[in-house]
């Protein structure tokens, strides 16, 4: 807060060492906070009694046998073969193709709503945002009725596969990227436009050639957001893939917590870390312009 | 952005041209492919998928050839995915609140009725025989059958009368340890495995049918082939079913055949039930005992996680917002880490470290002051619990948000404040809160809305437990209705899955849900901006 | 206004704008650019192009030529999908290569989580696997209902099961799934701290709480559950379910959840929970940590915990039940099943790979080495060396099947209700089971218990099937806020009406006129076609008609 800018300087010197002394004290306790679940996260991964209940912050028995169990080398482990890597690859393909098709496809859209003038305009927009509103969650009898249905016309789309998976992906992200989006673009000013205009531009020059250079920051940072979001989820994917070579990260890591969850306690650590140590970096080294994009919506929960 | 540097109606010109050619290419592809897709849908039997892919088809002609419909060329995809992928299901749902569908009414009528006109019965007069199956060089079966009150061995083929055969007659083969024949002139024998493979061997009638319909022979499992008999007759006139054994009639109730004498035929179906749903949802006192709880927990739930994150959040953004503070972006940065984690793996970490013996929160609290809560079995302290996870999970979005909405109130305004006298508190109450407020309040309200469905933090963390004692559905203390649906509809826990009862309660939640969106959207006069420029 | 949320927006737009780099918007644009290829490219909605086609079961090559060649060519001749749970599932996979070498069948395992939540979902849309391989037997009535259980035909492998485990499969009289291994508690000691096992519950106590005295134990025993877990405490102390009838079925009119023992049972509970001698928290896992950590000398575990349990390298050993008042107890003995879906195009085939392959000694010792309990196949169960299952059978050998009768759906709900009520003192243990057997049985007589309703002769015109049907929803009253039962209005026709209250939905408890119990039925009358309402006090049993 910038109440620092006044003018007895001596003693406010004195008096901000102070404060500033307090205010690190309680970064201390607030980073505690924050960082200890992960603190404890690591430590279950290197703790070799792969047991909720023996688990101390530093290891008694510290090792890296889980990581051996999760990849398989531990033949003492049975729990079916655990194809780590290829969850991850599912994964990361997954959502970065849900991704991309689904920002393409709600750019676009978005730009409509945002420049183009046309009948019905307003109305489908409340509607998009009504129906947003379904916690679709819900509909998911229908939605594996829809892809079953959709396997039995086409089987490249249908259930367990990852083509239905990612369809299914793009169709729910729609209306609230299209939301997003419109947002973004109504903040570029419409003077860019009018002087694409007063040269002759196209509609879809003037979307290309002006406003998609501008969009591209925020393009890209949404597309990060809505990445980690779909690589977060586990509900549908777990109902609509049945191979465990199919499955994504979370829905593999999920496996871990049927049954007797207190004793893989340690391998799901060991997998959950790994997995979270991509999205980590992706926030650390983009952690200003994630920042950015944030403020205008909520993307991730 | 060189446009303006190129001469304009060329360029325009050659655009246009262009443009054209790829429409009518696009269109002559997607129309291909789509009318491809719905002839095979249509001819498998998937109408509504079919009738919905022709929408689709229909709206895309008409939008990419009228001149009208270019706004909507840009959206189109979009739509489609949606009407596809959201509108449809919640059409879908919104049919389910009509229907019993769910534990004992999971077929559809149809599927129960190929399942019950299937059924058959061995009359008291039927021959029952064990079976091996041959096959002949162009795919023709013939049975042998060793008949199994008498031991008499046969020779059946499809459409031909079942010949009493014995192994060692001409063209049939020694007989093996089991008295089946070894070889019979061309055919091979199969094992049972491999007979089985084929679907459709249940359904060869083996033998002639003789007047009483009684002589031919199929395979029931694959140890029995006998004399079987339809057991069902349905009457489509009148929607009954006739027992041919006993004679019984049974009436389509509710979904399932039952018969006056209340017997009824399993498989039961999918019934239109009306009201029904809404009306147990609104009347049971079973099952609204719990609604009530739940639903002032599902108020109370986000409203103190939005309040608790945002004044974390706000209370981190000013403290370390001096653009000078030593460790500015380290400290940020480390806070930050609770949102760098996917929640799934988070929550589920907190779950292991909240739990009551063997947590390491309870096992610090134990050796520190010697007692420590219950979170996962005490009502309030599961209550606690949640809040405290969403607490972690939610302040670094808070802290973002304030802290990117703080570097836009303009300093001058302190400065007034100083000059009048006002301390940091004051200065606080009456220029950061409210102006922070105006800014991020829409994404307070959002923030709201997704806690009032934040299912994955429920029902990963505590499953929406502990059990609410005394309630008849499997109904928790920290459940929020989405939660509470979810496991009403997915998890059969001994009661089994109600999809239509669930489906009809999603119904309800859509309604709050939507109400509260359409207020958020007030608040922050985005109707009246959309309309402005409509 | 500066303060908006565009305003927002703007600053950290430009701020972000800044910081692009060239070669960041190289990239982007590129990404773009491919994403609007391929979506132009793509003439039906959206086949990503890097998902590999899978091959659905379904149309799995038909088997009609290849069959009747050589076994050993290399399309399979048929798939089997599989369900199954985490412990089968490995196991099942290293049979499947044996499997098709053999049979020129393909198998194909899939795990999941939750068996049957998964299978009801799937299955009616013909989604569902051919064979469901890990379902408790008391599961199976409920999918058998829901019509996606196909009947079974074991043939001459039917003798080769243990009987009591082919019963637990039938269900009208027909068989609906394969047993494979049956299941039960026992009970454990640790032998560290316990030299001679306790044979009654007396002992239990007495040994624990001198350990506890010692401070060797936090707790005199562990507790694992409500319900199942804590069985043979109940049964040691008389309590049951249900009882039997002469011919031995389960009688369902004999409910045992109030019975003297069981309240003995829970009272016994509660005084330990108490005096500090068992956990205030009974979860599953745990429990079962206090155990193998040492904390608690006793518990009851079932053969899925050995595993764990062997791993904590805690000395224990397993021995019977201990006595309480009524003898020695017992548990309830579950079975394992296999079952095939209804649904299915493959069902002789699952059957034949049944009875063929896994009702064979090699397979029925995988699925005993990887499940650790006993079997249901005669001939692997009879070379059972395993001390600890040994014990775990002694354990078993008076144990009572789990009902697998509709009812029981109606009983777990409400007992475990009732034990959490008496162990969070929030009711004595006699009032507790009391309430919650009453409600089972109610229940059990009558799904409608609880209803209010106005049977009469004018229901036929409010939505019900018949007049006079006391169990038609239609007209079902509900409460209002001031705690009246209020129903209506129904549109009726002019006319003469008698109405009655009935509760429950039948005839039992029913008031007539004057809130008189089986009294005369009220007279109403409609000179011209209109409404009716109906108002019950459930005080005064009075009912109020609202003519209009």
């Amino acid at each position: 807060m910038p109440d620092n800018t006044v003018i007895k300087k001596s003693s406010i010197k004195k008096s901000r060492r102070w404060s500033v002394a307090i205010r690190l004290i309680v970064a201390l306790l607030l980073i505690a906070f924050a960082i200890f679940p992960v603190l404890w996260m690591i430590s279950a991964s290197f703790d070799n009694s792969n047991s909720l209940a023996t688990q101390s912050l530093i290891p008694a028995n510290a090792g890296i046998a889980n990581y051996k169990r999760l990849f398989n080398k531990d033949p003492n482990f049975s729990f079916g073969e655990i194809k780590y890597w290829q969850w991850l690859l599912n994964s990361i393909k997954v959502s970065g193709i849900s991704t991309i098709l689904s920002l393409s496809i709600t750019t676009m859209a978005a730009f409509a709503f945002s420049r183009l003038r046309f009948k019905g305009r307003v109305s489908i927009l409340k509607s998009i945002l009504l129906i947003q509103a379904f916690p679709n969650l819900l509909s998911l009898v229908a939605t594996f009725a829809l892809v079953s249905n959709f396997g039995n016309i086409v089987s490249a789309i249908g259930l367990n596969t990852h083509a239905g998976l990612i369809m299914v992906y793009m169709g729910g992200s729609m209306g609230m990227n299209i939301w997003l989006m419109k947002g973004y673009l109504d903040t570029i000013p419409r003077a860019i436009d009018e002087s694409g205009m007063l040269d002759g531009a196209s509609p879809f020059e003037i979307f290309w050639h002006l406003l998609l250079p501008l969009l591209r920051p925020i393009l890209f940072v949404v597309s990060i957001l809505s990445f980690i979001g779909t690589y977060g989820d586990f509900l549908l994917a777990r109902v609509l893939l049945n191979d465990s070579s199919k499955y994504t990260l979370m829905v593999g890591l999920q496996i871990f917590t049927a049954g007797q969850f207190d004793k893989k306690w340690g391998v799901f650590a060991a997998g959950a870390l790994i997995g979270a140590v991509p999205i980590m970096l992706i926030y650390f080294f983009l952690q200003d312009q994630i920042v950015g994009g944030l403020t205008a919506g909520s993307v991730k929960g | 952005m060189a446009l303006a540097d190129k001469p304009k109606d060329a360029h325009s010109i050659a655009e246009s041209q262009l443009s054209k050619i790829i429409r009518v290419v696009f269109m002559i592809a997607f129309n291909a492919g789509a009318l491809w897709f719905i002839y095979q849908a249509y001819s498998k039997g998937f109408y509504q998928i079919a009738i919905l892919l022709g929408i689709i088809v229909v709206f895309f002609d008409v939008i990419f050839s009228l001149k009208k419909g270019y706004p909507f060329r840009w959206m189109a995809f979009g739509l489609a995915f949606m009407l596809v992928f959201v509108i449809y299901p919640i059409f879908f749902t919104l049919y389910i609140d009509f229907t019993n569908y769910g534990d004992g009414h999971l077929l559809t009528k149809e599927q129960a009725l190929v399942q019950i006109e299937n059924a058959t019965y061995l009359p008291a007069t039927g021959k029952s025989y064990d079976w091996t199956a041959f096959k002949s060089d162009n795919g023709e079966y013939a049975l042998w059958l060793t008949d199994r009150s008498t031991g008499e061995t046969f020779l059946a083929k499809p459409d031909e009368e079942i010949q009493a055969t014995k192994p060692g007659d001409p063209g049939v083969g020694e007989a093996d340890a089991k008295g089946v024949p070894q070889s019979i002139e061309g055919y091979t024998r199969l094992n049972t495995l491999l007979a089985a493979a084929d679907k459709q061997l249940p359904n060869i009638k083996f033998g002639l049918a003789g007047e009483e319909g009684l002589s031919t022979v199929q395979v029931r499992s694959p140890n029995e082939a006998a004399e079987l008999q339809i057991r069902y007759l349905y009457d489509k006139e009148a929607d009954t079913l006739t027992d041919q054994e006993t004679g019984r009639v049974y009436y389509d109730k509710e979904g399932i055949f039952t018969s006056t004498d209340g017997r009824t035929v399993q498989p039961g179906f999918r019934a239109n039930i009306g009201w029904k749903n809404f009306i147990n949802f609104f009347t049971s006192p079973a099952l609204r005992g719990p609604i009530v709880r739940i639903l002032i927990w599902n108020f109370i739930f986000p409203l103190i996680s939005v309040v608790s994150t945002f004044a974390l959040g706000v209370s981190i953004a000013i403290m370390y917002n001096e653009k000078d503070f030593p460790l500015k972006k380290l400290i940020r940065t480390l806070l930050l880490i609770p949102y760098t984690i996917p929640s799934v793996i988070t929550i589920l970490i907190w779950r292991g470290m909240l739990n009551s013996e063997f947590g390491v929160i309870n096992r610090i609290l134990n050796a520190v002051i010697g007692t420590a809560p219950r979170w996962t079995t005490e009502p309030i302290w599961a209550q606690i619990a949640v809040l405290i996870v969403n607490l972690w999970l939610g302040f670094p979005y808070m802290m973002l948000i304030t802290s990117g909405a703080l570097q836009s109130i303009p300093t001058d305004m302190y400065e007034a404040a100083t000059i009048d006298g006002a301390n940091s508190w004051q200065k606080f109450r009456s220029i950061t809160l409210p102006l922070l407020l105006v800014a991020v309040g829409p994404l307070l309200i959002a923030s709201y809305v997704f806690n009032f469905n934040n299912f994955g933090l429920i029902y990963l963390f505590i499953g929406g437990g502990p059990a609410i004692v005394g309630a008849s559905t499997q109904a928790g203390h920290t459940d929020i209705l989405i939660s509470y649906i979810y496991k009403l509809a997915f998890e059969s826990g001994g009661r089994g899955v109600q999809y239509g009862l669930a489906s009809a309660i999603s119904v309800v939640l859509f309604i709050l849900v939507g109400a509260m969106t359409l207020f958020q959207y007030r608040f922050t006069n985005m109707w009246e901006e959309v309309s402005e420029n409509a | 206004m500066i303060f908006n949320k565009h305003g927002i927006i703007a600053a950290n737009f430009k701020h972000t704008q800044k910081e692009k780099s060239m070669k960041k918007s190289v990239l982007f644009t590129a990404i773009f650019l491919i994403a609007t290829l391929v979506l132009g490219a793509c003439s039906q909605p959206a086949p990503a192009p890097t998902a590999a086609p899978t091959e659905a079961p379904t149309e799995a090559p038909k088997p009609t030529e290849a069959a009747t060649e050589a076994p050993t060519e290399a399309a399979p001749a048929a798939t089997l999908r599989i369900w199954a749970d985490d412990t089968r599932a490995p196991a099942l996979e290293k049979l499947a290569p044996a499997f098709l070498a053999e049979y020129n069948v393909a198998l194909n395992i899939e795990l999941k989580s939750s068996l049957r939540d998964d299978f009801q979902l799937a299955a009616p849309l013909g989604e569902g696997p051919d064979i469901l391989f890990g379902i408790p037997h008391d599961q199976v009535a409920s999918i058998v209902a829901n019509g996606l259980a196909a009947e079974l035909d074991l043939g001459e492998k039917a003798a080769q099961f243990v009987p009591s485990t082919l019963d637990a499969c039938k269900y009208d009289g027909k068989l609906y799934c394969m047993p494979y291994a049956t299941e039960n508690l026992a009970f454990f000691y640790n032998t560290d701290l316990v030299e001679t096992a306790p044979t009654t519950w007396d002992e239990v106590v007495e040994m624990g709480e001198a350990l506890k005295a010692e401070d060797k134990v936090d707790y005199i025993m562990a507790v694992t559950g409500t319900t199942y877990d804590l069985y043979p405490l109940y049964t040691a102390f008389g309590g049951y379910i249900f009882g039997k009838d002469a011919n031995g079925n389960w009688n369902d009119q004999d409910l045992g959840v109030d019975s003297e023992g069981m309240i003995a049972a829970a009272q016994w509970l509660k005084d330990q929970l108490d005096k500090g001698n068992i956990p205030a928290d009974w979860d599953w896992a745990n429990n079962h940590a206090l155990f193998e950590t040492g904390a608690a000398p006793f518990i009851m575990a079932g053969p899925w915990a050995l595993d764990r349990i062997r791993q904590s390298g805690i000395p224990y050993a397993i021995t019977n039940f201990p006595a309480g008042p009524a003898g020695e107890g017992y548990p309830f003995s579950g079975v394992q099943t296999v079952l095939i879906n209804e649904q299915s195009e493959n069902k002789l085939l699952a059957q034949a790979f049944l009875t063929e392959f896994v009702a064979t000694e090699d397979t029925m010792t995988e699925l005993y080495n990887v499940g650790q309990r006993p079997s249901a196949f005669i001939s692997v169960l009879e070379k059972l060396d395993d001390a600890d299952l040994i014990a775990f059978g002694k354990a078993g050998i008076n144990a009572t099947a789990m009902p697998a009768i509709p009812a029981m759906g109606s009983v777990w709900g409400n007992w475990d209700t009732s034990i959490l009520l008496v162990r969070d003192g929030k009711q004595d243990a006699k009032t507790a089971l009391k309430e919650g057997a009453e409600k089972i049985r109610a229940l059990i007589a009558n799904p409608a218990y609880g209803m209010v309703n106005v049977p009469g002769s004018y229901q036929d015109q409010a939505g019900c099937e018949a007049a006079w049907a006391p169990e038609c929803a239609a007209t079902q009253m509900s409460k209002n806020d001031e705690g009246l039962w209020v129903s209506g209005p129904f549109a009726l026709k002019a006319g003469e009406y008698e109405v009655k209250v009935a509760l429950d939905g039948n005839w039992t408890t029913n008031y007539g006129v004057d809130g008189e119990a089986n009294g005369d039925n009220y007279k109403f009358t409609l000179d011209a076609d209109g409404e009716v309402d109906f108002v019950y006090d459930e005080a005064t049993h009075l009912l109020t008609i609202n003519v209009k």
